[in-house]
């Protein structure tokens, strides 16, 4: 008996390994088969645009095909026509704006919404306020800012600020109001007081939640740029886009859109890489 | 008696935050009404509103305008999404042959698409509500696929153990457990689709309460933006009502999860 145990142990891990070497070769093998049909997906996707445009299934006048688009898109880093500015400067006028506005809601919105969590006076008094702008779009704030502050950099810069100023403050908001309350009565009892607890418990176990705030926030005001260069604007990608509208050009729109998109997500990448940073222990709760 | 009090103290705290919301209005717009109107004026030019209507649409006419877009939108979005969303999350195939494309166009705010839109089908009623489904369908899909892959594999376990088919295990197991990420979705995409019915009615229309909010920016007419803002952030809010309490009503084991 005592000498078969060892026996049985070795063979049962070697069909353990075995087993588990099987299931990594499957597994990798069924993550190449997804990535293949992914691959033919968005290639057939663009031979049928493609096509469609060349052979004018669709008016050319509608849709450009994507080697149009991606010409389109060299072309325009050094040739201003039509719309009267390169892609670079269009590019940096918008990013300007929303990262202004972005800054200046990150700025005041967090440190308020952390506040109102932590003191509910505080919070009731703010709350209503709160409450009744928050429903109204911020691009319906546009014609208002206009009126109010003129079609340049500061109106942009107010609508910008009050999309991303929502999310920032609700999420702080949260996040401070969520924290597990024995931690707090922990601090208590390890005699911390009221400013300790605030910055030691109450922010930290709010940083995820500020940070999906801010996510949320900078997704905002980006598309808000958009809306707000599409009413009113004299360069931004927003502008680009409406020009090639009445210019009558589908590639610069496309290449607008994609530029939008392409920015919108790696900013997003950016504040992920930040908040892998500043966040830790995020699944210890 | 403590919990009385400190009702009391909120509500307190409530009007006296709202009454400074009001009285920093009157200070602001007292200097220049023209600029800012006072909230009589505001007031006043919103009877007007309801007694003559804008652009030979009564007010009502506006609203209905802009719901009724967002609403058909919507319901198209939530069909549409729901079922690619289930399809996506069940099935590894489909999802890895849709997700590619799907998330190369996620990141393009639904706002961008207008003048393609536009340029496309031009500025009828179609392109208003094809933009607000490309708003709302995104959410929803997203959500759902989410949903249905996060669905707790011993549930699935235990419908096979009963042999259910697929078409039972999707409407009695699947659906049911995902139905809080999916009304989640559908919120967002409720909320998104109302932002891009008023930017598009901003940008290109007739009626609706986006319209209002421009002629009154053309006119000059500050008291008919703020009127505009104003009904334009109650239906919002009156929509997200509306879905909440239809969640409450289709799945009520939701919302006590949640307390």
């Amino acid at each position: 008996m005592a000498n078969e145990k060892p026996s049985s142990a070795v063979h049962n891990a070697a069909a353990v390994s075995e087993s588990i070497r099987i299931e990594n070769q499957n597994r990798a093998r069924e993550k190449r088969q997804l990535f293949l049909i992914s691959l033919t997906s968005v290639v057939i996707c663009l031979l049928i645009w493609e096509i469609a445009v060349r052979t004018a299934l669709i008016n050319p006048k509608y849709l450009s095909a994507p080697s149009q688009v991606f010409q389109s898109f060299i072309t325009k880093f050094y040739d201003p026509k039509p719309d009267g500015a390169i892609l670079p400067v269009h590019f940096i006028s918008s990013l300007y704006l929303a990262l202004v506005g972005y800054f200046a809601a990150v700025i005041i919105g967090i440190p308020l919404g952390l506040v109102m969590g932590y003191s509910k006076v505080f919070y009731k008094l703010i709350n209503p306020v709160f409450e009744i702008v928050r429903p109204i779009p911020p691009i319906a704030w546009i014609p208002l800012s206009v009126i109010w502050l003129g079609i340049g950099t500061t109106a942009k810069g107010f609508i910008i600020f009050l999309a991303a100023f929502v999310p920032c403050v609700i999420n702080a908001y949260t996040g401070v109001h969520q924290t597990n309350p024995t931690l707090i009565n922990v601090a208590k009892t390890c005699g911390a007081n009221d400013w300790q607890i605030f910055t030691t418990v109450c922010i930290p176990s709010a940083l995820p939640l500020t940070f999906t705030g801010l996510r949320v926030a900078l997704g905002n005001s980006w598309s808000t740029l958009v809306a707000a260069e599409l009413l009113s604007a004299k360069a931004g990608l927003g502008y680009m886009i409406q020009q090639g509208r009445s210019l009558v050009r589908p590639d610069i729109i496309i290449v607008g859109m994609l530029s939008i998109g392409i920015t919108g997500a790696l900013l997003s990448a950016c504040l992920s890489r930040v908040e892998k940073k500043f966040v830790k222990g995020r699944n210890a709760r | 008696m403590n919990a009385k009090t400190s009702k009391l103290r909120d509500l307190a705290l409530s009007v006296v935050s709202i009454l400074c919301l009001i009285s920093l209005w009157l200070v602001l717009s007292s200097s220049r009404p023209d600029f800012f109107p006072t909230p009589q004026m505001t007031w006043e030019r919103f009877i007007e509103l309801i007694e003559y209507p804008v652009s030979k649409v009564s007010i009502l006419g506006h609203i209905w305008a802009s719901l009724r877009r967002v609403v058909i939108a919507f319901c198209y979005a939530v069909v549409l999404g729901i079922s690619l969303g289930i399809a996506m999350g069940w099935n590894k195939k489909i999802r890895a042959a849709v997700e590619p494309i799907f998330e190369s166009l996620r990141p393009i705010p639904p706002i961008a698409w207008i003048p393609l839109v536009i340029l496309w089908f031009g500025v009828g009623e179609f392109p208003k509500i094809l933009l607000v489904f490309i708003g709302s369908f995104i959410p929803i899909v997203l959500n759902t696929m989410t949903g249905v892959a996060l669905v707790d594999p011993m549930y699935l376990s235990v419908s096979r153990v009963f042999k259910a088919n697929t078409l039972q295990t999707m409407i009695h197991v699947v659906l049911p457990a995902s139905i809080p990420a999916i009304f989640a979705g559908m919120k967002a995409s409720l909320s998104s689709g109302w932002m891009v019915v008023v930017a598009a009615e901003m940008i290109a229309s007739k009626s609706g309460v986006g319209f209002l909010i421009t002629r009154g920016s053309e006119s000059y007419d500050v008291a008919l933006i703020l009127c505009g803002m104003i009904l334009i952030g109650i239906v919002g809010a009156l929509l997200g009502v509306v879905l909440t309490l239809l969640e409450r009503w289709l799945c009520p084991w939701t919302t006590k999860k949640e307390k």
